[in-house]
């Protein structure tokens, strides 16, 4: 997306490797717009980092902080050399107005988060630890346009990434994992997990959650 | 405009529907938006934490299926007309096009859905069982405290910065100050990186205080040995303070420490980390509230935790020793106090709250009326390097001893 020079002029700002540009709980009022480099989202979760996501150029974060003051839910620190816009919110109709390019990407990224969100928030609404596993493949395999359902799916993710999505202990998972396993229903390897027929996976799911809503 | 067909201004298209209608299905894919013209659409979707239904009118003027269609997933919704009913039906394209030209559409769009993404945040983390409850205040003192025991002082430099400058005048706010001027003056690399974090070996200053020998200075106090006692319980007679700590030590409390371990063990569950550092800073919390009785109880489970596995939590069961000293005090159980704090000096007599159990110790003694002995301890702070607000605060005393 092209962003005015000038922009840069009056909004730019430049971050070193390291350099935190938010904390966790710190009051936000700005959000940022990403021209180069690369940004680590991270939250501290039981004494640990763990990292949420790695945002790059044309991306956009701290956009909570567009509707009124509320705690950060995560840190933002630079990876690399980062150069970001960074608009306070009493600047933004005023931003709007003059990029309404930029109004529209905001939209696009928070309809892609809402409906992330949503998804999650069906996962872990399942009542079945087994199912909410499945569920988790199921995601992931919407999320890539490119996946065909008919065939085998592989997803790169590990044990601790299906844990922490499905809001469930790693053991619990493991069991989980190696029960499906035993069944030949999936692959399990250190990076990544194969899944036969996600269809399977999709339609037991499915059935799941229909009954608990009769 | 007329019903159906083009626009030919703007090359959009309009349609009409009869009451009753579907617009489009849950879960059909498609990239249109719809603007209703006239008429009236109902949208009815599943609320996913209880499978009721909802239904959400959409009125002229108003748009529908914008989120599916930009986030390019299923439609969440079925859309039904109730009256007779024309809609524009915009491509992406189209709408685009629209909006860039109606900013405040865009605007208020985005205040709907950044409210509703909130919403969403709020169920998860009620399901995840995460309290929506908590003081953010702590919670930033927190981050930079987990990035400072893991020694990543640049990022702990920005969490206690902010925390300074959000919240200066609150319960943690010395702690951040000190924090900061330890990682400006590069003092804190020292002291975290440590292998053993109970050492402070470098600072000259400190390691002077750090040496104090409790046999030292009570023997330059005449007071001391005169025979008066404030605890009736501690066999009174001649014994100097060091004798009176010495006998609160022979009491149960440090039967622990033998069982306790400096190893390095990989410890048992990945829960007891988060527990002890939960637990001290619901204690630190519990105790600016004044709940004296909560911290009190919090500290001493800290105490009887074995098996510290990492540098942070033996940092942590080595403060839990002053802290639960500075609770008793609160408390007014002097002797307890006195108990705890004897307890840190003879077993982390290099802890930075050295000092301070000193001047604890200088209080009780005020309190209870021994203003000889208390001037002793507040002299020795006073005399410690480097001069913090701990030695104001003995100085402070030793003024009110000399008007008392």
């Amino acid at each position: 997306m092209l962003i005015d020079e000038k922009l840069f002029d009056k909004f730019g700002v430049e971050f070193s490797p390291g350099e935190i540009i938010f904390c966790e709980f710190e009051p936000g009022n700005e959000f940022y717009f990403i021209q180069s480099g690369k940004v680590e989202i991270v939250k501290i979760i039981n004494n640990r980092e763990k990292t949420l996501d790695i945002l790059e150029t044309g991306d956009v974060f701290g956009e909570m902080a567009i509707l009124e003051e509320e705690p950060r839910s995560a840190s933002a620190i630079a990876l690399d050399h980062v150069k970001v816009l960074r608009f306070h919110r009493t600047n933004f109709d005023t931003l709007l107005h003059g990029n309404p390019q930029l109004a529209y990407k905001l939209l696009v990224i928070f309809s892609k988060r809402i409906y992330d969100a949503k998804r999650r928030l069906m996962i872990l609404l399942l009542d079945d630890p087994q199912a909410k596993v499945m569920d988790v493949m199921n995601m992931l395999a919407e999320q890539d346009p490119h996946i065909d359902m008919q065939e085998a799916v592989t997803l790169h993710i590990t044990i601790q990434d299906v844990a922490n999505w499905a809001g469930m202990q790693i053991a619990e998972v493991q069991k989980i994992l190696t029960h499906l396993n035993k069944l030949g229903k999936i692959e399990l390897f250190n990076d990544r997990i194969i899944v036969r027929n996600i269809k399977d996976f999709q339609r037991l799911v499915n059935t799941r959650r229909k009954n608990m809503y009769s | 405009m007329s019903n159906g067909g083009t626009s030919p201004a703007s090359g959009i298209i309009t349609r009409s529907y009869k009451p009753g209608s579907i617009v489009y299905f849950e879960n059909d894919k498609s990239e249109y938006i719809y603007v209703v013209k006239a008429g009236l659409v109902i949208l009815t979707s599943t609320k996913p934490e209880t499978g009721e239904e909802v239904k959400e009118e959409v009125k002229p003027g108003e748009f529908f299926g914008v989120k599916s269609s930009l986030g390019k997933y299923p439609r969440e919704e079925t859309a039904q007309t109730v009256k007779e009913t024309v809609c524009l039906v915009l491509t992406l394209a189209d709408f685009e096009r629209l909006i860039l030209k109606n900013v405040n559409v865009v605007v208020k769009m985005l205040r709907i859905f950044s409210n509703q993404l909130r919403r969403i945040g709020r169920t998860v983390r009620e399901v995840l069982g995460e309290s929506n409850t908590v003081n953010p205040e702590m919670e930033l003192f927190k981050i930079g405290e987990y990035y400072y025991r893991v020694g990543r002082f640049q990022q702990a430099l920005y969490a206690y910065k902010r925390y300074m400058e959000y919240y200066p005048d609150t319960k943690y706010s010395d702690v951040a100050m000190k924090r900061i001027r330890e990682i400006d003056s590069g003092r804190a690399e020292e002291n975290v990186g440590s292998d053993m974090s109970m050492d402070i070996p470098e600072d000259p200053a400190p390691r002077e205080s750090a040496d104090v020998d409790m046999t030292d200075f009570s023997l330059d106090d005449p007071g001391a040995s005169s025979g008066e006692d404030m605890f009736q319980d501690s066999n009174g007679g001649a014994e100097s303070i060091a004798t009176e700590m010495d006998e609160f030590l022979s009491e149960p409390v440090d039967s622990d420490l033998e069982s306790f371990s400096f190893d390095d063990e990989p410890a048992g569950e990945t829960a007891s980390g988060a527990d002890i550092t939960e637990k001290f800073y619901d204690a630190m919390s519990s105790f600016s509230q004044n709940n004296f009785e909560t911290a009190k109880d919090l500290y001493e489970s800290i105490l009887e935790q074995k098996n510290l596995k990492n540098d942070s939590e033996k940092k942590i069961y080595e403060k839990a020793h002053f802290e639960i000293g500075r609770t008793y005090y609160k408390m007014k159980k002097f002797k307890d106090a006195i108990n705890a704090f004897s307890l840190l000096l003879k077993t982390f007599p290099k802890s930075e709250n050295v000092k301070n159990a000193l001047l604890h110790i200088g209080m009780i003694f005020y309190d209870t009326g021994k203003n000889e002995k208390a001037g002793t301890y507040f002299q020795k702070v006073a005399s410690m390097e480097p001069k913090d607000e701990v030695s104001r605060n003995a100085m402070k005393y030793l003024k009110a001893l000399e008007n008392k």
